[in-house]
């Protein structure tokens, strides 16, 4: 019930409206809060109409109890063992031992000698923007046409039926970020999306996600421009156009102010008879969806995912957040977050980045397999992403390795810091950190279990839920969830018999 | 004992003199490692308590639960692993600074027909790259080309030397073709296009190297490749240097094996996306088979049955398995990518021996890829299973010479260890 009202809600109100609160532990806004935006009445119909066409089904389905496992929960708690509880899909009760005796109907899963997380969250994908075949037909990532793209969003790219989901899944992700490429500045809206499967991207939408801004600094957009002999072609010229689109942003969010302001403002009264004067309706300013996608991340209804490598460009884009007032909610890429993490973790912006990638381009050349470890040893919050349908697969792998390359390097962390670099940490930078990215009471039912210890190469997801329904299952693997891979597929493979523990299956499906 | 004393001293000596260089360059005592989890060749299993004993560049024994010889640099490797240096099949180490920089990058030459051109000439064994990739155990690469229908010559280096002929074991190693989606249409319209200049330029060099008098009295027929070209085929259609051909498709795996019997080619396949629905008759024919086993996915029509088990179904039907990371900068990550062969479902060993002695064995490199009597000394000591993400590694030796572990990127992680970052010079 709470999931289907989540929807009706978002889908009743403005685009931009239907964000929850964010009771995240930010610190103070650094600017004055910028001026509202009333969104017009026909933006009001667009939301309503954008989520009537598609639906998604409330989740149903026998609670799921998973027991005698080890169960990390990324909030710094593991329990060894223990047990989850997912009711109604949703994360009831997690503890130690086995747990409550399960009521009638409960699919009781031993999962002796396996480990149990959240969900794994990518904050940065092309899936379904970029899906594979990499044919020039599917090639929906990048509107190359302005740099200044705010109006784009990357859900009227997504192809559901792209293969690569179905392998994110299997390797243990259930809820991503979809951005638009990095050829532009402000490249448009992302979208954070469920894994399961569906007909078309809007009924993917995680139910109350906020709405997200691709954005980028540097190479890219400049490179991409120059070549079509635009602006920008310097970094200089970058930063001029970001400023350049705020400048006419805040224009826009004053306009639409005073428009709002003369709607409520009392009638003038004629002074000689007393009569209120028809002084006619305010006419409301032309609707931009662009300026209206900027005005809403300055009011600070949007999340800022800003790709940014270099720490001098870095530095760059925080200045220019705070001359026109919104915040960078993480850095993407961020190869050189390790040099200026004390400003990082004192304007508690996010570092969404590889464990180890580098030297493929210039502002990727002092990239350091440390850098997570550093971000978040100075209190920095450090997130894995993939910006790759393989690396996209090996999530706990990359956060495997950052932890081993921080700990060679003298940096106290646990198993769990690297857990929450794919899951709470990422949730967070998504804005949906209230709902998942831990094993907790009252978050959703998004949850993996794992073949053994998830920082282990050998490791492979068994089990996947999404809101407590089993979206995958290793070895029951049926038809291919994508229809372009229907009588082509052999995958996920079912690891060979002799190979020890990891291939044993947890006694899924036992009803009681 | 009394090596290790003069080493010591040798060491003291050299911090406090200035010794010559070739004073500093004298050859190093042996050195033992003891006490490991060696690799052993063959298919044998690791022996649990073993002893590797280095000198003069090769390996002297190898043997389980043997004393370290008197003299001997020891290192007590209880609890670690000791590995062969590993070997990328396939990579582009040396050869590219910064792939988005195309004046830095000498990854593909211009043109669709190539054969004479030698990666070694644009190979840099002072590459940033070098000492990066060495740091997480890749001891070896073949540096390949990667565009074209004929690409050129790969070199086989050894990741250690400041002078390219220090680094370079076999300026030319093997020649490439590529047949992948993409190629064919760029070169020739359509895949049997492509076929037909491939068995044109191979057959017009087996005329060639019958008729080179003829040739150069200006009296053949014109042929479709100028005479370096020619020449660097030569040894192909002779069947003496091993032509790596990238397919993906089986249709496309079989053309290639169908023009390597033809021709009676050395053929090794490369790619090889759906090698395995071919797996018994590449066993069979004992074709060496490189695959990347983190390639999963239908990137293009030519690989639509693209598996992560590949590599593993390989290996069950008895095809030799070799595994390559197709990086420059992350040529590193050749463990992870064999770790991942393990992880869907191949035998341990197996994926060791795909990144040390099967790609060694394929291309004739002798001494190369195994821990035994009379192997070149590239050995790696881990701290546990080299596939594993928390193992780090320990030493490095090439050619029985330790490398440091100093990377310009452990130089970047020691400057920034602490902030703020003194600027007086001193990290």
């Amino acid at each position: 019930m709470r999931l289907a009202s989540v929807v009706v809600l978002c889908a009743s109100v403005a685009v931009g409206a239907c964000l929850p609160p964010n009771n995240n532990k930010a610190p103070p806004k650094l600017a004055p809060p910028p001026a509202s935006v009333q969104t017009d009445p026909y933006a009001e119909d667009e939301a309503r109409n954008r989520l009537a066409v598609e639906v998604r089904e409330e989740p149903h389905g026998a609670p799921v109890l998973l027991q005698h496992a080890t169960v990390m929960t990324a909030t710094g708690q593991t329990y060894a063992p223990g047990y989850v509880l997912m009711e109604n899909g949703a994360i009831s009760e997690v503890g130690a031992g086995d747990g409550p005796a399960p009521k009638e109907g409960t699919v009781v899963v031993d999962a002796r000698g396996k480990f149990v997380t959240p969900g794994i969250i990518d904050p940065h994908s092309h899936m379904g923007v970029y899906p594979v075949p990499n044919t020039s037909a599917h090639d929906d990532g990048n509107e190359m046409t302005d740099p200044v793209n705010a109006g784009l969003r990357a859900e009227d790219s997504f192809w559901p039926e792209d293969p690569a989901i179905e392998r994110a899944v299997a390797g243990g992700v259930t809820t991503v970020g979809i951005l638009p490429g990095s050829a532009n500045l402000i490249g448009g809206r992302g979208v954070v999306l469920h894994l399961v499967p569906q007909r078309g991207a809007r009924s993917m939408r995680f139910p109350g996600a906020p709405e997200i801004l691709k954005m980028a600094c540097g190479e890219n957009p400049k490179r991409v421009y120059h070549e079509q002999k635009r602006a920008p072609s310097t970094r200089m010229g970058n930063l001029r156009a970001v400023r350049d689109a705020f400048v006419r942003a805040r224009k826009y969010a004053r306009e639409w102010d005073e428009y709002v302001k003369k709607q409520q403002a009392p009638k003038t009264v004629d002074p000689r008879t007393g009569a209120k004067k028809d002084d006619g309706e305010p006419k409301p300013p032309d609707r931009d969806l662009a300026l209206e996608t900027l005005a809403l991340v300055m009011r600070g209804d949007i999340l800022v995912e800003w790709h940014c490598y270099q720490a001098d460009d870095m530095l760059a884009a925080l200045q220019v957040a705070d001359e026109f007032g919104f915040r960078v909610r993480a850095f993407h890429h961020a190869l050189e977050a390790y040099k200026i993490r004390d400003v990082l973790a004192k304007k508690h912006v996010g570092v969404v980045t590889w464990d180890d990638w580098w030297g493929y381009k210039m502002e990727a050349w002092d990239g350091i397999p440390e850098n997570l470890a550093l971000v978040t040893e100075a209190g920095a919050l450090g997130i894995v992403h993939s910006d790759s349908e393989i690396w996209g697969q090996l999530l706990n792998q990359s956060a495997g390795k950052a932890l081993a390359a921080g700990r060679a390097a003298g940096v106290k962390l646990e198993e769990e810091d690297a857990l929450k670099w794919i899951t709470a940490n990422p949730a967070w930078a998504l804005g949906i950190d209230d709902q998942v990215g831990t094993l907790q009471p009252g978050k959703r039912g998004d949850v993996v279990v794992w073949s053994e210890d998830p920082f282990s190469t050998y490791a492979v997801a068994m089990l996947v839920y999404v809101d407590g329904q089993l979206v995958f299952d290793r070895m029951h693997v049926g038809a291919p969830w994508s229809d372009f891979e229907l009588g082509v597929r052999a995958m996920p493979p079912r690891p060979a018999s002799s190979e020890g523990v990891r291939t044993q299956t947890p006694n899924a499906g036992e009803t009681k | 004992m009394r090596s290790l004393l003069f080493y010591a001293c040798a060491a003291l000596l050299g911090l406090s003199l200035d010794v010559p260089a070739a004073a500093q360059e004298a050859p190093p005592p042996p050195i033992a490692i003891v006490h490991a989890k060696v690799y052993v060749p063959g298919g044998k299993d690791p022996l649990p308590n073993g002893t590797v004993v280095i000198d003069k560049g090769k390996i002297v024994v190898v043997g389980d639960d043997l004393a370290p010889p008197a003299g001997a640099r020891v290192i007590d490797a209880r609890g670690k692993v000791v590995t062969p240096g590993f070997i990328d099949a396939e990579s582009q180490v040396g050869v590219v600074d910064v792939e988005e920089e195309e004046q830095t990058d000498d990854t593909d030459a211009r043109g669709d027909m190539n054969p004479a051109l030698r990666m070694v000439d644009g190979y840099n064994p002072r590459s940033a790259v070098v000492p990066i990739t060495r740091a997480e155990g890749v001891t070896s690469v073949i540096v390949a080309p990667r565009a074209g229908v004929l690409g050129g010559q790969s070199a086989f280096a050894d990741l250690a030397g400041d002078a390219v002929n220090d680094a370079i074991v076999r300026p030319v190693l093997a020649q490439y073709a590529s047949v992948a989606e993409g190629i064919a249409q760029h070169a020739a319209g359509t895949r049997g296009g492509l076929w037909n200049m491939l068995r044109e330029a191979l057959e017009d060099a087996r005329f060639y190297a019958t008729h080179r008098g003829a040739y150069d009295a200006n009296q053949v027929r014109q042929l479709s490749l100028r005479r370096a070209g020619l020449e660097a085929l030569v040894p192909v259609v002779q069947g003496n240097l091993p032509l790596v051909v990238h397919a993906h498709r089986a249709s496309d795996i079989e053309a290639a094996l169908r023009l390597a019997d033809d021709l009676k080619l050395k053929l090794v396949l490369s790619g090889a996306s759906e090698a395995w629905m071919i797996a018994d008759d590449l066993a069979r024919r004992k074709v060496p088979v490189i695959v990347d086993p983190l390639e999963d996915l239908p990137q293009r029509f030519d690989r639509l049955h693209s598996r992560s088990d590949n590599a593993a179904m390989l290996q069950r039907a008895g095809v030799r398995v070799i595994i390559a990371t197709y990086a420059s900068h992350q040529s590193r990550l050749l463990w992870q990518h064999a770790g991942n062969a393990v992880r869907t479902g191949m035998d341990h060993d197996a994926a060791i021996r795909a990144i040390t002695e099967t790609p060694a064995d394929a291309f004739g490199l002798k001494g190369y890829g195994r821990l035994e009597k009379g192997a070149v000394a590239n050995v790696v000591v881990w701290s546990g299973d080299p596939l594993q993400l928390s193992t780090r590694v320990e030493h490095v030796f090439v050619r029985g010479r330790e490398q440091s572990l100093e990377t310009r990127q452990t130089l970047l992680r020691d400057r920034y260890r602490t902030l703020p970052v003194p600027r007086d010079g001193s990290r």
